[in-house]
C-alpha cells in the first residue's frame, strides 16, 4: 500500500495498525482490568476471545446482522465468565489453573462449534471512512475505522468514571483492595467478583467479535493469537487504569504493525522481534518497577492472594 | 486449653497407623472427578449427535487398542511428562510457572544450534551436546523468571507468560533469518541435524528415547522432592517462606536451582522434539505442549509420579483426535473440549478435599 | 439518614449476656452499662472475652442468653448495619479503610445509603461541611495508603462520626499509634464525650489511657465479670488485681543468682524498615551475655516485631551488625547450627511453621539435614518419625500424630510443637523468645517460664521480648524498654523502677 507514498507509508501503516490491531487488545484489557480491580485474575480470556470470535461470526452468518453477532459474542463471554467466576471462587482452587482450564475448554468449544463456519463468508461490521479528505487510497484505507473502536474508547472512559463515581465502582475497588473490609461493610465479595469476572469476559467476547467481523475479518482456529493471554500483561502495563489501557492497547497494536510496515518498504530484519517488542517492553517495565518489598503502585491489594 | 487436664497416658512412642483415609481420599476424588467429566462429555457427545459409548470405545481403541496405537500414545506422552515437570516442580516452592512452552522452544532451539555446531562428530557427542544445550537453555530460561521473582518480586506466572511469547519470537526470528535452511520453503526451518546423528527409535518401535527421559525425570523429580533434604527445603519454602528463613534455608539459592531443574526438563523436551522427531528447529516446536504440560501437572495434583500416568492418558487422548473425526464425524477439537471438561471438574474436586468426615484421619479415634 | 442534627448518645446496657462457641464459654452472664456521655473502658487480659462481647453488641455474634438494651428497649442486633441504625459504631484494631481510595471515598463508602451515581461536587461540599464540625482534620483527597497510622485511625473514627454513630466502640485503637498520636485521638474523643456528643466504650491494655481519659471501667476475667467501678475511685493496682485475679500472686519464679558470662549476642546500631518502608528499628544497641535473660518491654508496634524478624533472618537490615560470639552473624543455616541459636517467634504458625508439611517435618526443621535424620542428602523417614514422636510426647502436642498436617493443629498445639523444636534438643546457646506465653494456659506458661530459666541457668543468653511487664519483671535479669524503634531504658531488674519504665514505654 505504500507504493505511492513510499516511506511515509510506514508511520501511516503503524498509526492505522495501532487502531486496527489495538482494538481487540483494548477490549481484552478493559475486561481484564475490570476483573483484576475486583481482586481476581482471569488468564482464560484467550478462550473467551475465541468463543466470542466464533459466536459473532456464526450469528452474523446465520442472521445476516453483524451487530447481533457482537451481542452473541458478549453473551458467550458472559457465560464462560460465569463458569470462571464460580470455579475460581471455590476454596483451594488456583486462579491461574482455572484460567488455563477455561482457555482449553473455551477454545475447544469454539473450535468444535465453529468448524462449519470456517469456509462461508459472514457479513462484516461496517466502518467509518474518515479518510475522505485524501485522494490517496492508502490513506483512505488506513482511516477506515470500525465503530467498535469507538465503543471501546467510550467504554474505557466509562469504566474510569464507573470506578470513581458510582456505588458499584467503589464496591469493586473495595472488594479488590480489602475484601475483609468490604465484607464488614456488608458487601458480598462473591457477587461483586462474579459480576466483574462475567462483565470482563463479556468485554473480551466483544474483542473476539471484532477479530472475526472486522479485522482480520474471518473465523479461523488461530485467530486469537495469544492476545487474550497477554491481557494480563497489558493491565500491568496500564497500571490498572482503564484510560491507560487505551494507550497501552494502541501501543501494542502499533508495535504489531511495525514489522509488516517495515517489511513493505523492504526492511526484513527483525520482523518477528518487532512482534515481540510489547512483551519485552512489558517485562522490562515489570523488572524496573516491581519490588520484593511492596505491591506495584495501583495494584489491587487482594490480587494474587486467596481471600 | 483443656488438653492438660484430659491427658491420657502417652508413654511409649508408638508407630502411627497408615494414613489410609487421606490416601483413599486422594485416589477417590480424582477418579470421581474424571468419572463426572466423562458423564458430562457423554452428554456433550449426545448433543453433537454421537453415541458416547461408541466415542469412548473409539478413544480407547485409538489410544490403547493396539501396540501400534499405544506407541503413538507414548510418543505423545513423553514431551508432556517433561513439560509437566516444569510446572509440577516449582509449584512446590509456591511458584505457578506457565513458561513450559517457552522453555521447550528455547531448549529445542539451543539444542539445534549445539547439534549443528558439532554435527561432524559422533552421534553420541551430537546428541549429548544437544541434550546439554537444551537443558541448560531451558533451565536458564525459567531460572531467569525465578530470579526476577526472588530479587525483584516480579510475578512469575506473568513473567513466564511473557517469556513464552518472547521465546516464540526468537524462534521465528532465527528460523526465518540466521538459521534458515534455504531449502525449507513452505515451513521455515533451521538447517537439519544429519539423519544419522538423530535419536533413533527404541527396539524397532516408534518409541524414542524421549519416553525414557520423561519417565526417569519424573521418578527422579519425585525422589528429589519427597526423599531428599533438598526437596525438604523446597517444600518448606512452598509451605511458608518465613519458616524457611527462620530455619536459615537459603531461599534464593534453592528457588533458583529448583527453577533451573524445572526449566531444564522442558528444555530437554524441546531437544527430544528436535533430535527425535522434527530433525530441525521450526514452528512445530510451538505445538501447545506447554499448556498441555501445565494441564497434566494440575491433573496429577503436582505429583511427579502422577505426571507419568496422566501424560500417557492425555497422550492417548490427543492421539485419538483423528479417529473421532473419521468414525463419528466429530471435529478434532472435541478432544480439547474433553480436556477442558476434565480440567474443570478436577479443579472443582480440589475444593472438596477435607469436605467429608469419612476421609479425615483424626476424627475417628 | 444523614441528618446534620446531632442526637445525644444512646444508652447501652447488657444484662446477663452469655456467648458460647461449642462447649467453650466465651462470655458468661455479663452485665454492664454505658450511660450516655461517658468514656467507658473494658479491661481484661488477652482471651478474657472482651472482643467477643463487643462483637455481640455489633451483631457479629448472636449471644445465646441475655439482653442487649439500647435506649431502654431490648434489641435484636443481627448485623453491624443494625447496630449502625441504633447509632452504635465500632473502630477495629486493624484498619478497615481501603488503602487505594481517598479519604473522601472511604467516608462515602462507609455509608449504608451510597447513591448509585455519586455527584462528587455535592458530596465534597457536604464532606467539607462535616469536616468543619469534626474533632480532627484529615486531608479529604489524600490516598489512605499515603497516610500515617495515626491519620488512618482518625479516618476510621471520622467514618463512624460521619455515619452519625454516637456510641463508639474502640478495640485497642491505640495499639498501632505512637503515644503522641494516641493522646491526640483519645483527647479529641474525650472532649466530645465531655460535651455529651458521644459515648465511648474502649478496649485497652494501657492503664495510662484508662486513668487519663476514662470515667468508668468494667473488667472481664476468663469470660466472666470480674468487677466494675468509677476510675476516680480506683487505683491502677486495684484495677490490675481485678484483671489478674488473686491466684496469680503466687506466680513468682524461683531464680538463682544471676552470673552473666561472656557477651554472646551483640546488636550494633541495627536499623531496618517496616513493611511500609518507614524505619521501624532505628539504631538498636544491645548485648546479651551468657547466663542472663534480657527482657525487652514496650507497647506492641514499637519495633519489637521487626527486631525479632531481623534476628530470624526474615527482615533485611538497612545498616548495623548482629554479632554472635564476637563473629558477624548472617542468619545462615551453618551459623545457626554452629552457634546454636533458637527462636520462639510470636504467631508460630505464621512465622515458624510450614503449613503444608506434617507435624513431624516441622519438628525436624532445624535438624533434618543432619545424621541420622538424613544421610548423603537423603531423608530417613523412620528416624524423623522417631524424633518427632518423642518430641510430641515430651511436649504433649495434640493430637499425637506426627503425620498430621501442622495447619490442622490448634493454636496452642502449634505453639507446643515449635517449643518442642526449639527447646527440645536442650543445646541452645542463644535463645530469642517473643511473647512466648501469649494465648497459653497457666500450666503451659509455667512450663515455658521454667524452660527459659533453666536455659539461663545453663548459661544460655536469652533475649525475651514481651508485652507483659509483670512477666518480664519476674523472669528477666535486665530490663530494656523499646519505644519508637529505640531502646530508651536499660537497668538490672533489681534496680528497675516500675514508674520510670512505664513512663519510658509511654514516651
Amino acid at each position: 500500500m505504500s507504493s505511492e507514498i513510499g516511506w511515509l507509508g510506514v508511520p501511516l501503516a503503524v498509526a492505522a495498525g495501532a487502531i486496527r490491531g489495538g482494538t481487540p487488545f483494548l477490549f481484552v484489557s478493559l475486561g481484564e482490568c475490570l476483573t483484576e480491580k475486583s481482586g481476581k485474575i482471569n488468564l482464560g480470556l484467550e478462550g473467551v476471545l475465541l468463543m466470542g470470535a466464533m459466536s459473532a461470526y456464526a450469528i452474523s452468518y446465520k442472521t445476516g446482522n453483524p451487530w447481533l453477532g457482537v451481542m452473541a459474542a458478549a453473551l458467550a463471554g458472559l457465560t464462560l465468565g460465569l463458569i470462571h467466576a464460580w470455579l475460581s471462587q471455590r476454596p483451594k482452587v488456583n486462579d491461574i489453573a482455572v484460567g488455563i482450564a477455561m482457555f482449553i475448554f473455551g477454545g475447544g468449544i469454539a473450535k468444535f462449534i465453529g468448524k462449519p463456519y470456517i469456509q462461508p463468508l459472514a457479513p462484516q461490521l461496517g466502518s467509518f471512512d474518515l479518510g475522505g479528505w485524501s485522494s490517496n487510497s492508502a490513506v483512505q484505507s488506513a482511516f477506515k475505522i470500525c465503530p467498535l473502536f469507538f465503543v471501546g474508547v467510550t467504554a474505557a472512559f466509562l469504566l474510569h468514571w464507573f470506578f470513581r463515581s458510582t456505588r458499584w465502582g467503589l464496591f469493586v475497588r473495595a472488594v479488590g483492595d480489602r475484601p475483609d473490609a468490604a465484607r464488614a461493610m456488608g458487601i458480598s465479595v462473591w457477587s461483586v467478583r462474579a459480576l466483574c469476572i462475567m462483565g470482563g469476559s463479556a468485554f473480551a467476547g466483544i474483542g473476539g467479535a471484532y477479530l472475526s467481523l472486522f479485522y482480520p475479518g474471518c473465523w479461523t482456529e488461530s485467530i486469537s493469537g495469544g492476545q487474550g493471554m497477554i491481557a494480563v500483561a497489558l493491565v500491568i502495563f496500564a497500571r490498572w487504569n482503564p484510560i491507560n489501557c487505551l494507550w497501552a492497547s494502541v501501543l501494542f497494536g502499533a508495535a504489531q504493525a511495525l514489522g509488516p510496515a517495515l517489511q513493505s518498504v523492504g526492511i526484513q530484519k527483525g520482523y518477528y522481534l518487532f512482534n515481540a517488542s510489547p512483551y519485552i517492553l512489558t517485562l522490562a517495565v515489570m523488572i524496573a518497577t516491581c519490588s520484593t518489598k511492596r505491591k506495584l503502585a495501583g495494584a489491587p491489594g487482594a490480587l494474587g492472594s486467596s481471600s | 486449653m483443656s488438653e492438660t487436664q484430659t491427658e491420657t497416658s502417652l508413654t511409649s512412642p508408638e508407630r502411627p497407623a497408615f494414613q489410609w483415609r487421606s490416601t483413599l481420599e486422594s485416589l477417590v476424588l480424582p477418579a470421581g472427578a474424571i468419572a463426572v467429566a466423562m458423564v458430562l462429555f457423554g452428554f456433550f457427545c449426545l448433543l453433537a449427535g454421537a453415541n458416547p459409548l461408541a466415542v469412548y470405545a473409539s478413544i480407547k481403541k485409538a489410544a490403547f487398542g493396539s501396540w501400534y496405537a499405544f506407541q503413538n500414545t507414548l510418543v505423545r506422552a513423553s514431551p508432556l511428562m517433561l513439560c509437566a515437570l516444569c510446572t509440577a516442580i516449582p509449584i512446590r516452592l509456591g511458584m505457578v510457572i506457565i513458561g513450559n512452552e517457552g522453555a521447550l522452544v528455547i531448549g529445542g532451539l539451543c539444542a539445534t544450534v549445539a547439534g549443528l555446531a558439532v554435527q561432524q562428530h559422533s552421534p553420541l557427542l551430537v546428541q549429548s551436546s544437544m541434550a546439554l544445550a537444551g537443558m541448560l537453555a531451558g533451565g536458564l530460561w525459567i531460572c531467569f523468571a525465578g530470579a526476577l521473582k526472588h530479587y525483584r518480586g516480579v510475578n512469575e506466572t506473568i513473567a513466564t507468560l511473557l517469556l513464552n511469547h518472547i521465546a516464540v519470537a526468537i524462534l521465528n526470528h532465527l528460523v526465518n533469518g540466521p538459521l534458515k535452511n534455504p531449502e525449507s520453503l513452505n515451513k521455515p526451518s533451521s538447517y537439519p541435524i544429519p539423519e544419522d546423528k538423530m535419536l533413533h527409535p527404541l527396539f524397532g518401535s516408534n518409541i524414542h528415547w524421549g519416553l525414557v527421559f520423561g519417565i526417569v525425570a519424573c521418578i527422579a523429580a519425585w525422589i528429589l522432592i519427597h526423599k531428599t533434604t533438598f526437596g525438604f527445603q523446597v517444600r518448606t519454602i512452598g509451605g511458608n517462606i518465613r519458616a524457611a528463613l527462620i530455619a536459615g534455608i537459603p531461599v534464593g539459592r534453592i528457588s533458583l536451582i529448583t527453577c533451573f531443574i524445572a526449566g531444564s526438563c522442558a528444555g530437554l523436551a524441546g531437544m527430544v522434539e528436535v533430535a527425535a522427531i522434527q530433525g530441525s528447529a521450526n514452528e512445530s516446536l510451538n505445538a501447545n505442549y506447554g499448556y498441555s504440560g501445565f494441564l497434566v501437572a494440575f491433573l496429577a495434583r503436582q505429583n511427579a509420579l502422577g505426571c507419568i500416568l496422566l501424560s500417557i492418558l492425555l497422550g492417548g487422548l490427543i492421539t485419538s483426535g483423528g479417529i473421532l473425526q473419521r468414525a463419528h464425524h466429530l471435529p478434532d477439537a472435541t478432544i480439547a473440549v474433553f480436556q477442558g471438561l476434565v480440567f474443570i471438574v478436577i479443579l472443582f474436586s480440589e475444593s472438596l478435599y477435607g469436605r467429608w468426615k469419612f476421609f479425615r484421619e483424626d476424627s475417628h479415634e | 439518614m444523614l441528618t446534620t442534627h446531632l442526637h445525644s448518645p444512646p444508652s447501652l446496657e447488657l444484662v446477663n449476656v452469655t456467648k458460647r462457641f461449642g462447649s467453650f464459654v466465651a462470655n458468661e452472664n455479663i452485665s454492664m452499662e454505658v450511660s450516655p456521655g461517658t468514656f467507658h473502658a473494658l479491661l481484661g487480659e488477652n482471651g478474657a472475652g472482651k472482643s467477643t462481647l463487643v462483637k455481640c453488641i455489633m451483631g457479629y455474634h448472636k449471644c445465646e442468653e441475655g439482653d442487649i438494651i439500647v435506649e431502654g428497649a431490648s434489641r435484636d442486633i443481627r448485623s453491624p448495619q443494625d447496630a449502625c441504625k441504633l447509632g452504635i459504631g465500632m473502630v477495629y484494631q486493624h484498619f478497615t479503610v481501603v488503602p487505594s481510595m481517598t479519604v473522601a471515598e472511604n467516608l462515602i463508602l462507609g455509608r449504608p445509603d451510597i447513591p448509585a451515581l455519586i455527584d462528587w461536587k455535592a458530596e465534597n461540599k457536604r464532606l467539607e461541611a462535616f469536616m468543619e464540625t469534626a474533632p480532627f482534620q484529615v486531608p479529604l483527597h489524600a490516598l489512605i495508603s499515603d497516610l500515617a497510622a495515626g491519620q488512618k485511625q482518625k479516618v476510621e473514627i471520622l467514618k463512624q462520626l460521619y455515619l452519625n454513630s454516637r456510641l463508639l466502640i474502640l478495640d485497642e485503637p491505640t495499639s498501632v499509634l505512637t503515644p503522641g498520636e494516641a493522646d491526640e485521638v483519645l483527647g479529641m474523643l474525650h472532649k466530645m464525650v465531655k460535651a455529651e456528643k458521644l459515648s465511648v466504650l474502649i478496649i485497652t491494655h494501657k492503664f495510662r489511657e484508662v486513668t487519663d481519659y476514662c470515667d468508668e471501667i468494667t473488667v472481664l476475667r476468663k469470660g466472666k465479670f470480674a468487677g466494675a467501678g468509677k476510675v476516680a475511685d480506683l487505683t491502677t493496682s486495684e484495677m490490675a488485681r481485678m484483671m489478674m485475679g488473686e491466684e496469680r500472686t503466687g506466680k513468682t519464679v524461683a531464680k538463682s543468682e544471676a552470673a552473666p558470662g561472656a557477651p554472646l549476642l551483640e546488636l550494633q546500631e541495627l536499623r531496618a524498615n517496616r513493611d511500609n518502608g518507614v524505619e521501624g528499628v532505628c539504631g538498636v544497641d544491645l548485648t546479651v551475655r551468657s547466663g542472663e535473660i534480657v527482657g525487652i518491654a514496650g507497647i506492641s508496634g514499637n519495633g519489637q516485631r521487626e527486631l525479632v524478624e531481623i534476628l530470624s533472618g526474615q527482615r533485611p537490615l538497612t545498616s548495623g551488625t548482629v554479632k554472635v560470639n564476637g563473629q558477624p552473624y548472617g542468619m545462615t543455616r551453618a551459623e545457626i547450627e554452629k552457634n546454636q541459636i533458637y527462636i520462639l517467634p510470636e504467631e508460630p504458625l505464621r512465622n515458624a511453621c510450614s503449613s503444608l508439611m506434617s507435624v513431624a517435618e516441622n519438628l525436624v526443621l532445624r535438624t533434618f539435614d543432619k545424621a541420622p535424620l538424613s544421610q548423603r542428602g537423603f531423608l530417613n523417614p523412620r528416624a524423623i518419625r522417631n524424633v518427632a514422636t518423642s518430641l510430641i510426647s515430651r511436649f504433649r502436642v495434640r493430637p499425637p500424630n506426627p503425620a498430621n498436617a501442622i495447619g490442622n493443629l490448634s493454636g496452642g498445639n502449634v505453639q507446643r510443637a515449635v517449643l518442642a523444636r526449639e527447646l527440645g534438643s536442650g543445646t541452645a546457646k542463644v535463645l530469642i523468645a517473643a511473647n512466648p506465653c501469649f494465648g497459653l494456659d497457666f500450666a503451659a506458661v509455667d512450663f515455658i517460664h521454667s524452660q527459659l530459666l533453666e536455659a539461663r541457668n545453663r548459661g544460655v543468653a536469652v533475649l525475651l521480648i514481651c508485652e507483659d511487664l509483670d512477666e518480664l519483671l519476674s523472669l528477666a535479669d535486665r530490663i530494656v524498654v523499646m519505644t519508637s524503634g529505640r531502646l530508651v531504658y536499660n537497668a538490672p531488674v533489681t534496680q528497675a523502677n516500675i514508674k520510670e519504665i512505664g513512663e519510658k514505654m509511654a514516651e
